[in-house]
């Protein structure tokens, strides 16, 4: 009897009746990973994510991340990682040493930077202004949430959602509220994958038909952009290098998203002779950040710290915060279009998330049901790199004044 | 009620920042592109055209050698003649 005894508090079966919300949670973590595998909602994350819920809340796995009072020493210093590994497990020593130093997400913007073509950007230039517009939900969900009672740190994490760039959202909670790094991150890792319905949604409600048919082509056969450029290799080569350096000197707090950034994206510019670094760092680098990146992260999601009112607040917060700055970036178009002969399709506004390339595929698509001959992509695309940069700099203006 | 006046703060302070570095976006864009044009145009679109002239009307073909040639010997190896063997 004594020997079934001890074979029950071996295994997890008393820690899962004692506390059934580890059962909510393992629902939660197989409800993300079918949202990931069969609906492929940004599956390379959100399965990352989803089995590191679930690893966090197999009771007696030790797998969940602690908060962060547990390694804290006083005056400043900390358990090393060789105590945190040793008390607390694996999961904790990768959570603090890759995440909570805020290691990984400009790890992944370089890998973003590679793959990222300024190109499209570069011809139309001015289309990029309809990237700080869409920064608008970052803003009106910080001043919702602080309404509700949320903290201006927090209410800072949960805005950054409205950026639609996951990396940004992350290293800006890690350094301003991490305690709600679980919930921000899932939130806007899926808004993402939603962008399909976010955008044709917002776009429905905002745009006239008149509007939508705007053909951006026929726009510029009427009206040419005044330079051409002779030699885009160099000026894609020069670009970065020079706005990495006035960008820094401007917002010096993005600087560790926008300078990796930047340098992954001179390393795939510069081509053949640097090749090697860029395939590192679209390929091996990148992956395996992400997933780190998203093992970590599902593991700060314990029962403990996600079941409370304020991950739901974060689900509703994130999803306007969203459709804020999708409308932001709408508006801003209707308003440039008032003052120019030169009309722009309201979707290059819409794009101005940084949620690429998606939200301009979906812009695009969007586009050509109304009109089959009216192809906006290279537009869409234009603003929504600029998205990339300005979200970037959002986090960083929060990240400066409230840290 | 201080923590409001932050974020509204905030509103201003961010919305402008972002303006203001992409304004620099636009501008610093603007200059490279002008100062490329100026100071390093390309030379393949010379090449191209040189290579058409010369052997005849199958423009999309020789488009694509010497777009092949450019990315393979990175801008260094330039196209003066195509022959058929």
């Amino acid at each position: 009897m004594e020997i079934l005894q001890r074979l029950y508090e071996m295994t997890a079966f008393r820690d899962i009746l004692a506390n059934p919300g580890y059962i909510l949670m393992l629902c939660i973590g197989a409800f993300l990973l079918y949202l990931g595998i069969k609906k492929q909602y940004e599956p390379l994350l959100l399965v990352p994510i989803a089995f590191g819920v679930i690893l966090a809340n197999l009771p007696g796995g030790a797998m969940g991340v602690v908060p962060a009072e547990n390694i804290d020493l006083g005056n400043g210093h900390y358990k090393n990682l060789f105590e945190i590994a040793h008390e607390y497990g694996i999961m904790n020593f990768v959570y603090y040493s890759l995440i909570k130093t805020g290691f990984l997400p400009p790890i992944i913007f370089m890998g973003v930077g590679a793959l990222t073509d300024f190109g499209p950007m570069l011809r139309n230039l001015k289309l990029a202004f309809f990237g700080a517009a869409a920064q608008l939900g970052i803003f009106i969900v910080l001043i919702s949430a602080i309404l509700l009672g949320f903290t201006a740190k927090e209410a800072a994490s949960l805005g950054i959602i409205g950026g639609a760039d996951g990396p940004t959202a992350i290293y800006t909670t890690i350094k301003l509220a991490p305690h709600l790094l679980g919930p921000i991150a899932i939130a806007a890792y899926s808004y993402m994958a939603l962008v399909p319905v976010i955008i044709p949604l917002v776009a429905k409600f905002t745009c006239t038909k008149k509007e939508l048919l705007i053909n951006m082509k026929e726009m510029d056969k009427l009206y040419p952009p005044k330079v051409k450029i002779k030699n885009i290799r160099a000026v894609k080569i020069a670009f970065p290098i020079v706005l990495g350096i006035i960008i820094s000197i401007f917002v010096p707090s993005a600087v560790p998203l926008l300078g990796m950034l930047l340098f992954g994206n001179l390393i795939k510019e510069i081509g053949v002779n640097v090749a090697r670094l860029s395939e590192a760092a679209t390929g091996s680098i990148l992956n395996t950040a992400t997933i780190f990146l998203g093992l970590s992260v599902g593991a700060t999601m314990t029962a403990e710290v996600f079941l409370n009112f304020k991950t739901i607040m974060i689900v509703v917060g994130g999803f306007l915060a969203f459709a804020v700055s999708i409308f932001g970036g709408i508006i801003a178009v209707k308003i440039t279009n008032l003052f120019s002969k030169k009309k722009i399709n309201p979707l290059v506004g819409a794009t101005g998330l940084s949620a690429v390339p998606m939200a301009s595929r979906v812009a695009n698509e969007i586009a050509l049901k109304h009109d089959p001959t009216n192809h906006i992509l290279q537009y869409c695309m234009s603003s929504n790199i600029s998205g990339v940069i300005g979200s970037a700099v959002a986090a960083g203006v929060l990240i400066s004044f409230l840290s | 009620m201080n923590e409001l006046n932050l974020a509204l703060e905030l509103l201003g302070v961010g919305m402008i920042t972002v303006f203001v570095i992409l304004a620099l976006v636009v501008v610093i864009g603007n200059l490279i592109i002008r100062f490329v044009n100026r100071f390093i145009p390309e030379e393949v679109q010379e090449v191209v055209k040189k290579v058409e002239k010369a052997v005849g009307p199958d423009r999309k073909k020789m488009a694509a050698i010497v777009s092949a040639v450019n990315i393979v010997t990175n801008g260094k190896g330039k196209v003066t003649n195509i022959e058929k063997i």
